[in-house]
């Protein structure tokens, strides 16, 4: 009883939409609970006969045999219709987790990114370790080398290779698409032939195969359910 | 007397490098000041043909280089136009008997003489270049407008950054209704590449030809379309930076919209 009268209740019932709700603290005994539940379900006289009671667990994880238990209980003692447990919700306590990981994301989730800025000529080549973001231009005869992922907010019209040696899953962006060449891990690709086009592509394989195309349209990370690092 | 020197290089062979020296070279002399080109060519010499000097060689840039010989020996006077000296490459040496300090130090004196040092850089990336290009203040890189001769200038244009030196650009050789067809790369094209200040564009005239056969230089010529636009190249290089550069057109009036292209800031 001491518990009960404390901040949180071990015990409450919550709404009676097309049911009842009880809100329990997982973390007491069955017997407790017991106790808190007869204290609320008594007063309901044959208002609980048949309800359908929903026990709310919270965000904690849900024991099964607690609901179970408790759920045995209200049936014999209450005559209530049937008892639930409330269907898992991890992703209220994922999504806080979520946002303190993007919040830390700094500390804790840097990236290796080599930034560079200016053109690349003929002859020039960079090598990043892994991901490389180059503000300007590949011209022909210049080369880009990276680990991971290339970004060029540019033009892109010499040799670009990511994923170097074997991640199959980088990526090469341009805000200009038109490489002489591409590689992505152990693939190679000709750029791709025909006149000059200014548009905002990327290389990425797809069964085995590089394959190029419209950046925005596909949105190739659009569809992630959540920022993640790269 | 503090001259400058100015290198005139491209990579690629065969775009105009010698032409536009003894070119832009004659017209610098023609304003009035003291020039000497030098032919950095060694083995390969021809800039004297170009100026029809060729007959008055008694030494070269490698004997005064050396100090086999003064350098007023080795400079040998334009036979029109006063002012202009030609210091000939050797023919008979090795293209690599040069050091850097030599040539940097022979180009030290003529600083001193001179008021403009054109060196007619040879073709290609080793010795001859690196050694042209450790002499000079300035750089004019010639490109023509394809796409072997853009890829060479723009490794050439990275080495010399590399050097700290802002080199300007000259697309020579433009056929203007290949351009108009489609058939050629325009200047736009050229400059979205190399992206770098453009002090001037030549168009393709067979007069090059016939001046090179008798050894005067186009820009001595009132009517030539080529000769018009080296000498707009050497009064930007004689204090009119901003004289502004012509494109040639198909049309009788050769002359296009005036444009003046300046990436970055001006130097
Ligand atoms: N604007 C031009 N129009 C026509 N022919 C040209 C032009 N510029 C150069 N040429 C020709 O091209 C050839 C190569 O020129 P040159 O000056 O010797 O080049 P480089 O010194 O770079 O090797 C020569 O035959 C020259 O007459
Ligand atoms: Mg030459």
């Amino acid at each position: 009883m001491m518990e009960a009268n404390q901040n949180k209740a071990i015990a409450q019932l919550k709404g009676v939409g097309d049911g009842l709700r009880v809100v329990i603290d997982p973390s007491q005994s069955a017997e407790l609970l017991q106790q808190e539940l007869k204290k609320i379900f008594q007063p309901l006289n044959h208002l609980s006969i048949n309800a359908r009671v929903v026990i709310d667990t919270g965000e904690g994880l849900v024991d099964e045999n607690l609901v179970k238990t408790l759920g045995a209980y209200l049936k014999e003692n209450f005559k209530v219709g049937s008892v639930s447990g409330i269907p898992p919700r991890p992703s209220a306590r994922k999504a806080r987790m979520r946002q303190r990981e993007l919040d830390t994301c700094w500390n804790t989730n840097q990236s290796e990114v080599l930034m560079m800025a200016g053109r690349v000529r003929s002859g020039q080549k960079i090598t990043a370790k892994r991901h490389l973001v180059l503000m300007g231009d590949v011209n022909p005869g210049g080369e880009i080398i990276a680990g991971g992922d290339i970004v060029v907010l540019g033009s892109l019209r010499g040799i670009a290779a990511c994923g170097q040696p074997e991640n199959f899953n980088a990526i090469i962006f341009a805000l200009d698409f038109r490489p002489s060449q591409i590689q992505i891990g152990p693939l190679v690709a000709a750029g791709p032939p025909g006149a000059p086009k200014q548009k905002a592509e990327f290389a990425h394989v797809e069964n085995n195969a590089i394959v190029v195309d419209d950046y925005l349209e596909a949105g190739p990370f659009s569809k992630l359910p959540w920022p993640e690092k790269r | 007397m503090n001259g400058k020197t100015i290198v005139i290089t491209s990579g690629k062979g065969g775009v105009g490098k010698s032409t536009a020296t003894a070119n832009i070279g004659a017209a610098l002399a023609m304003e009035g000041n003291r020039v000497a080109v030098i032919d950095m060519d060694i083995g390969l010499r021809n800039l004297d043909v170009l100026l029809g000097l060729e007959n008055r060689i008694v030494y070269t840039i490698v004997d005064a280089a050396k100090g086999r010989c003064k350098i007023k020996q080795a400079a040998i006077k334009d036979k029109k136009i006063d002012n202009l000296f030609l210091i000939p490459a050797s023919q008979s040496d090795n293209k690599d008997v040069l050091t850097t300090e030599e040539i940097t130090n022979l180009c030290e004196k003529l600083r001193k003489e001179f008021d403009f040092i054109l060196l007619d850089c040879p073709a290609g990336i080793e010795k001859g270049f690196q050694n042209s290009v450790a002499a000079a203040d300035e750089a004019v890189v010639i490109c023509t407008p394809e796409v072997s001769s853009v890829r060479d200038a723009d490794r050439v244009i990275g080495l010399l950054y590399a050097r700290s030196i802002t080199p300007k650009l000259v697309v020579n050789r433009i056929v203007p209704e290949m351009v108009e067809r489609g058939d050629m790369l325009s200047h736009e094209d050229v400059v979205d590449i190399l992206s770098i200040d453009l002090i001037g564009l030549v168009p393709m005239d067979e007069q090059v030809v016939i001046s090179t056969n008798t050894g005067v230089p186009l820009v001595t010529q009132k009517d030539s379309k080529a000769g018009e636009a080296l000498r707009r190249i050497a009064y930007r290089l004689n204090g009119q930076p901003d004289l502004p550069i012509e494109v040639p057109t198909v049309k009788k009036s050769f002359w296009k919209t005036k444009i003046n292209f300046r990436f970055g800031g001006k130097k």
